[in-house]
């Protein structure tokens, strides 16, 4: 079946220590990813309840319900990729078979292993910007951008290792390329 | 190189890298780093992360998490089907009634999960055996369900709408409004469709169903109304000036939540974490997809594509519904094979100009679009749906459900040239509740 959404069967953790290592790292992000759109779920209540209940004014909420999600998104990167939610279209891999599709499936996580690098180091110097030059947001609470821009690393960072541990557990064989049937 | 040239040439390798299985997200950002290396040097790459992040800094967003909890949350209940059995109940002296009431329960249940193939599996897990046992024809109890469940991306709340509303920066509260009355228009249309087919079929002892008295009618009633009063209540609260769609969603999302745990007993820690977790990869996936396809559209502009391409059209000097026909064929086909949140983030910076270049209602516009992608979910090679009744009723065979979904198909093209003709059925509501756009 050519996916156009995630599969709905949770992956299998593998027997392979690194791989599993790093499926137990990816759901931990993903734990965390959670409670950051819970948290950015009661903070948003929270800033309804004072503003339309009690009558007060709110600051800082609306910023920092947006950098929970964006946190959120970044830092849950590689629990989806661990559970294949990210969305994609396999029509070439369908049509391949064996060895085509083995290849196939190396040069994609290969690829995607490249671009997830690149985010990393280029994310990695905006973090270090924000850092070393004090940046803050333009707002009120002028939070210190350091701190929701360190998602950028730390959320490529986990994706680029879980897309090893792919890479790694294709190549030894414990899993099938694109998860598809042989 | 000409930026014509290149556009074509950046859209048949965007094709080939999504279509290799990499995950779009990925696809998208590998697309726009090649593209911006070769022709904007290596340097444009440091800007990658930055255009990222900043695709994501925004507070409408925060409605997309919010309302994938509430569908979850709904989901996870037997809230759909509650429905189904209520819907049944009450209208079983109606003609074909129990494909309408599938079809009903399609339309709230996609109103209050926002989601295509949940609605399909929450409906037709009860109704496709039901209707079978009645002796419905297979094509009609599969077709109804898969076309019904795709109601969940236009009927309000839905992502989709959120996820066009945020690219084209077009309000999404009125977004939410244009899709109730074709919505409604689309049910309506299946439900006529099913109802000629079933009397077709000839057997007209389908038409009648069992009775219910008036005990059994009204005994179902409180089990449903929890979560039809919320969505009832967010969209008041939507409308009503209380608050920003994004804040009513995370009302709305603590509520259906509540609502779970507190009258569906779902006190079961393992379970509400399921919730969570599904919500969390349903969200991640989506907000990738829009911030990669934000540096993506970076990409197509700071390469002069998006620009050259409307001044091209602008120079063709084709009529418009020319114009409108070639955009439907367009969004139909590249619908059959990629997910209606990628082929709205792709294609609406492009099209978006030319369309309303050429005099067309961006929120109409929207519409269109989000019935072109109910389309592509029930058509193959790609077709979610017709995939989620497979797993429900294996014992049908994939050819009959898409047989039995074709004529909706069909419903949704006349619901399209209905839209054509008559703007207003989408436009009129946003306009009359919310004023003129300005």
């Amino acid at each position: 079946m050519a996916s156009h959404a995630p599969s709905p069967v949770q992956r299998l953790k593998s027997e392979n220590i690194f791989v599993r290592t790093v499926q137990n790292i990816s759901s931990v992000a993903g734990w965390c990813s959670a409670l950051m759109i819970l948290a950015a779920v009661f903070l948003t209540c929270q800033m309804i309840f004072i503003r339309f209940v009690l009558n007060g004014s709110t600051v800082w909420q609306t910023e920092y319900v947006v950098f929970l999600v964006i946190s959120a998104t970044l830092i849950g990167l590689p629990f989806v990729q661990f559970q294949r939610g990210h969305v994609n279209v396999d029509l070439i891999p369908l049509a391949l078979k064996g060895r085509v599709r083995f290849a196939l499936a190396i040069v994609t996580l290969s690829l995607s292993i490249a671009i997830t690098a690149i985010m990393l180091f280029y994310g990695y110097e905006h973090w270090h910007f924000a850092w070393a030059r004090g940046w803050t947001s333009d707002t009120v609470t002028a939070v210190p951008l350091w701190i929701p821009y360190l998602s950028l690393p730390l959320g490529f960072g986990l994706l680029l290792l879980q897309l090893i541990a792919d890479l790694v557990a294709l190549l030894i064989k414990s899993e099938t390329p694109f998860g598809l049937e042989a | 190189m000409d930026p014509l040239l290149l556009g074509a040439l950046v859209g048949i390798c965007t094709i080939l890298v999504l279509f290799s299985g990499v995950s779009v997200g990925v696809g998208l950002l590998v697309v726009s780093a090649g593209f911006l290396v070769i022709f904007d040097g290596m340097r444009s790459l440091e800007l990658m992360p930055e255009i990222f992040f900043g695709k994501l800094d925004s507070f409408a967003l925060l409605s997309i998490p919010m309302f994938i909890i509430m569908g979850s949350s709904i989901a996870s209940t037997r809230a759909g089907a509650d429905l189904y059995e209520a819907l049944e109940r009450w209208l079983t002296r109606v003609p074909g009634g129990l494909v309408i009431s599938n079809l009903g329960a399609c339309a709230l249940f996609a109103a209050m999960s926002g989601s295509s193939p949940a609605t399909c599996a929450a409906i037709g897990k009860m109704g496709i055996p039901e209707m079978l046992k009645r002796g419905y024809p297979e094509g009609i109890a599969t077709g109804s369900i898969a076309a019904g469940g795709t109601l969940g991306i236009l009927i309000p709340p839905s992502v989709t709408m959120i996820v066009y509303g945020v690219a084209t920066e077009t309000s999404i509260g009125r977004l939410f409004l244009a899709g109730v009355f074709p919505g409604l228009m689309l049910v309506s249309l299946f439900m006529a469709w099913s109802i000629y087919a079933t009397w077709k079929s000839g057997d007209m002892a389908l038409m009648t169903a069992r009775s219910y008295s008036w005990r059994e009618k009204f005994e179902v009633l409180p089990r449903v109304l929890p979560f039809v009063g919320i969505i009832i209540g967010v969209l008041y609260a939507m409308y009503g000036g209380v608050a920003t769609p994004s804040e009513t969603a995370a009302v709305g999302a603590l509520l259906c939540l509540t609502v779970a745990i507190v009258i569906y007993k779902l006190y079961d820690i393992r379970k509400i974490w399921n919730i969570l977790q599904e919500s969390t990869k349903e969200s991640v996936m989506i907000l990738f997809i829009i911030a990669a396809a934000g540096v993506f559209s970076y990409m197509l502009s700071s390469l002069s594509i998006t620009q050259s391409i409307a001044t091209w059209i602008g120079t063709l000097d084709v009529n418009p519904w020319v114009l409108m026909i070639s955009v439907n064929i367009f969004l139909i086909i590249v619908g059959f094979f990629l997910p209606p949140v990628a082929v709205i983030l792709m294609a609406a910076p492009i099209l978006l100009p030319i369309i309303t270049t050429a005099g067309f209602d961006p929120i109409w516009f929207a519409v269109i679009l989000t019935i072109n992608m109910e389309i592509g979910l029930i058509s193959p090679p790609v077709g979610l749906n017709l995939y989620v009744i497979n797993g429900i009723a294996p014992d049908i065979s994939l050819r009959t459900i898409l047989m039995g979904s074709l004529p909706f198909v069909a419903c949704m093209l006349l619901a399209i040239v209905l839209l054509c003709v008559f703007p207003g059925i989408a436009t009129w509501l946003p306009e009359a509740v919310m004023g003129p756009a300005l």
